[in-house]
């Protein structure tokens, strides 16, 4: 385990891939809303003067206090949302969730269209100006669960555009550190998914994990299971996002995932399981038990979808512990 | 035999081993076949003893014809035994890896009839796997003294990382203890898998071709500790020299469990798990803090002070070198700071050229303050409550050691400036005798602590 780096923040450069579906229904994303101040951020490779910008670093992050910008959830919108507030010159204190919002007296709202082109736009330019790299890691924190990952990335892209492209080094910036800290939750839960994922076989021949992330990773580890498991078809099933990735052994993709039915397992599926909870119990050391030291590193959280965690009792096919096993050989011979 | 019970046995045969790591090699999945490494590893599960679970680890036999005193498996053992078939150990690896339990497989075993035998066994479980499974995870194979070159060839070329058990800190324990084991069976086979690892680079063309690789994660070895008298000082020479002589990616403590009685072995009555704790962050502190061992620890102090860590240890003895600050210090001098860790010195170094680092800033880069407060200013000033007095910063360092005991080594979470941290003033006096004689004796913690003293007693006496 010491040697396992945790949190690498190695950025895939594989081939862009849609981290959200555009939600139907929703308006027709056309109408670009053109605008100078924007292209000029976008285009300037240098660090483009930003006229408007707050001076002090804590205006900075309050921002327009009073305002709060709406959008329909998806990668897209946010991006839309992001470009709204350059060309409105505007810094809205969050970017929401339309239906996540509750009504505040405090706050004017506005909704933004998503608008596609719009959202081409804000990404090629960050990829120009902030580098491929930033994308990456705005896709990052666009997956996590903070009420507030609009108005962070808002906050970030901003202060990257006025002064460029080296600016994520800034650490102790408040504006970097707070996007780094939302975006470190969501590269651990990652790294947590590459570890716990826990596939079962289904009378299919087909790979299925279920799993219930503080963050919507799916997008962020489908990678590496598709490039791990390229000889078999699986599906991860977040349950919380309601979220399924798939991979048919060529490519994967999502898919929104409400309801799915519990799978019939495969024939041989019990057995491995059982396997799989012996090794699990017998590999500990009684001598150094320590289940805080286990918790640290393998948080209760995960444990509703391992299966060597499941209480002997409730298992299927595994009527006795090691040491029974033992006990029972050592009166044979 | 049914499976269950078979994996029963020669999991249980096997959970000593302590080298349970899967990192080391990066090899990109291959469209077609089933697997990949990668160079950090990855950690599966978490066993109820806080060990990581990255590999199968089984032996293929747990039948030995060796006697050595302190192994479950020697023959005089009564105990059932079990020995997989290559086809069984094939379809049990890969059934776990392709349900995300494992990395790949760990293979060791007891020594059925001869060295000889049993690794052609082994080769020809690994073959099994990797050829007509086409398996591309990791495969750490342990190879048996006494083996000849051309199968522990073969067995390297086959696995990705290849290990020899030094077993114990001397040679004089070795014949004690393992009397089947002649210190050259052992030294022998390390150098010579030193040296097929060696050739991979020199041979260009040949590390190019997969598969032709030798060792391509490198070798490691692990001793057993508290089972032979021999000092932390004797142990981090070894290991230093492990490291120099034989290019070792690690060398592992295993805390001694006793499992069989025997005259020759010491009585424990507990097992030395903050000493092997220890002895993992002196061994830390030399591969990747640019230590030399002669810093962590010397002749003259044979055993590591258990109250604090190594570094802090090293830092108190070298009290005119603090503090360090942390907007000038070099890069190496941030790393000699006790609670800054590797990452945590190159974020420094990387946020302070924008600006002036306070400690609000320390904490907005994700730094552990715990330890580290005592020994660092930012723009000369020490942190809040600080008292640079090494007396004073023994003290509360091995509170911090002290509730992280009771926490069982729950790594340090704590946010900065926690509560037991801001009100560092109160509870000073609750300082033990025991630490006060260390306290007041003037040399911190490469002292000879009492426990450790009696533990070298207890040795003399036997
Ligand atoms: S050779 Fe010694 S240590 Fe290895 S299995 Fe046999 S008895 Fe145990």
């Amino acid at each position: 385990m010491l040697e396992n780096e945790r949190m690498n923040g190695r950025k895939g450069t594989r081939p862009e891939r849609a981290y959200c579906k555009i939600v139907p229904g929703a308006p027709e994303p056309n109408a670009p809303v053109p605008s100078e101040k924007l292209s000029s951020c976008l285009s300037q490779s240098s660090a483009a003067s930003e006229p408007n910008a707050p001076v002090a670093s804590t205006e900075a992050l309050l921002g327009d206090a009073d305002l709060i910008y709406l959008y329909d959830g998806s990668l897209e919108g946010l991006l839309s949302a992001v470009f709204a507030a350059f060309a409105r010159k505007e810094a809205p204190v969050n970017l929401a969730v339309k239906h996540n919002l509750q009504e505040s007296l405090l706050c004017s709202s506005v909704f933004i269209d998503t608008d596609l082109v719009a959202a081409d736009r804000v990404q090629a330019g960050i990829k120009r100006v902030l580098g491929s790299d930033t994308y990456e890691a705005v896709k990052q924190v666009f997956l996590s669960k903070n009420e507030h990952k609009g108005g962070v990335i808002l906050r970030y892209l901003r202060h990257g555009f006025k002064r460029g492209r080296w600016f994520y080094t800034q650490l102790a910036h408040p504006v970097v550190s707070e996007f780094t800290a939302v975006q470190r939750v969501v590269i651990n839960e990652a790294h947590y998914l590459r570890q716990f994922v826990r596939f079962a076989q289904l009378e299919s021949g087909l790979y299925f994990a279920r799993i219930q992330p503080k963050a919507s990773v799916v997008p962020l580890i489908m990678d590496h299971f598709a490039d791990r498991f390229n000889v078999q078809p699986f599906i991860i099933y977040d349950a919380r996002h309601q979220l399924a990735g798939i991979f048919d052994t060529e490519r994967w993709w999502l898919t929104d995932a409400s309801q799915i039915q519990t799978p019939a397992l495969s024939a041989e599926e019990d057995n491995f399981q059982a396997l799989w909870q012996t090794f699990f119990d017998t590999i500990t050391i009684e001598e150094r038990r320590n289940p805080r030291c286990q918790r640290s590193f393998m948080p209760k959280r995960f444990w509703g979808n391992l299966c060597e965690q499941i209480p002997p009792q409730l298992r299927r096919r595994h009527p006795q512990t090691p040491t029974q096993i033992v006990q029972v050989l050592n009166e044979l011979h | 035999m049914e499976m269950l019970d078979k994996l029963t046995i020669l999991a249980d045969a096997a959970k000593y081993d302590v080298a349970c790591t899967s990192c080391g090699v990066d090899r990109k999945a291959k469209k077609g076949q089933l697997g990949s490494t990668t160079r950090a590893g990855i950690c599966h599960s978490f066993s109820a003893d806080g060990r990581c679970i990255t590999l199968l680890k089984v032996l293929l036999s747990n039948a030995c014809s060796y006697d050595c005193a302190y192994c479950v498996n020697r023959r005089s053992n009564d105990v059932p035994r079990a020995t997989f078939s290559a086809r069984e150990l094939a379809e049990l690896t890969i059934g776990f890896y392709r349900r995300n339990y494992i990395e790949g497989l760990f293979l060791s075993s007891g020594v059925l009839r001869n060295p000889d035998y049993t690794t052609e066994r082994m080769c020809e479980a690994i073959a099994l796997l990797r050829d007509e499974y086409g398996f591309r995870g990791y495969i750490h194979a342990k190879a048996i003294p006494g083996t000849s070159e051309e199968l522990l060839i073969r067995l390297g070329v086959l696995a990705d990382r290849m290990s020899i058990n030094i077993e114990f800190p001397s040679a004089q324990s070795l014949n004690l203890l393992a009397p089947g084991k002649a210190r050259q069976s052992i030294i022998q086979p390390m150098r010579f898998v030193r040296d097929g690892i060696k050739a991979n680079y020199q041979d260009k063309r040949l590390s190019t071709v997969r598969r032709t690789r030798f060792a391509p994660a490198g070798q490691s070895t692990q001793m057993i500790i508290g089972a032979s008298p021999e000092s932390d000082f004797q142990i981090l020479k070894l290991s230093a020299s492990l490291y120099q002589t034989f290019e070792m990616r690690r060398v592992f403590f295993s805390a001694y469990i006793p499992v069989n009685t025997n005259p020759l072995l010491p009585p424990v009555r507990e097992v030395p798990l903050l000493r092997e704790h220890r002895l993992y962050q002196a061994d830390w502190l030399m591969r990747f803090y640019g230590f030399d061992v002669t810093e962590v620890i010397d002749e003259r102090h044979p055993y590591l002070d258990l109250q604090i860590d190594p570094k802090a240890n090293w830092a108190l003895n070298h009290i005119d070198e603090f503090p360090i600050e942390i907007n000038r210090a070099p890069y190496e001098s941030l790393l000699r700071i006790p609670g800054v860790g590797v990452r945590g010195a190159s974020r420094i170094v990387m946020a302070r050229r924008e600006r002036r680092l306070r400690f609000e800033d320390l904490c907005r880069l994700n730094i552990i303050l715990k330890r580290a407060r005592y020994f660092i200013t930012c723009n000369g000033v020490f942190a809040p409550d600080v008292i640079f007095d090494p007396l004073h910063i023994y003290e509360q360092l091995s509170r911090v050691t002290k509730q992280n005991q009771s926490n069982k080594f729950l790594k340090g979470q704590l946010s900065l400036f926690d509560a037991s941290c801001v009100n560092n003033s109160d509870g000073i006096g609750s300082v033990s005798g025991q630490e006060q004689t260390a306290i007041r004796s003037g040399k911190f913690g490469l002292l000879e602590t009492p426990a450790a003293v009696e533990q070298v007693a207890s040795y003399a006496g036997k």
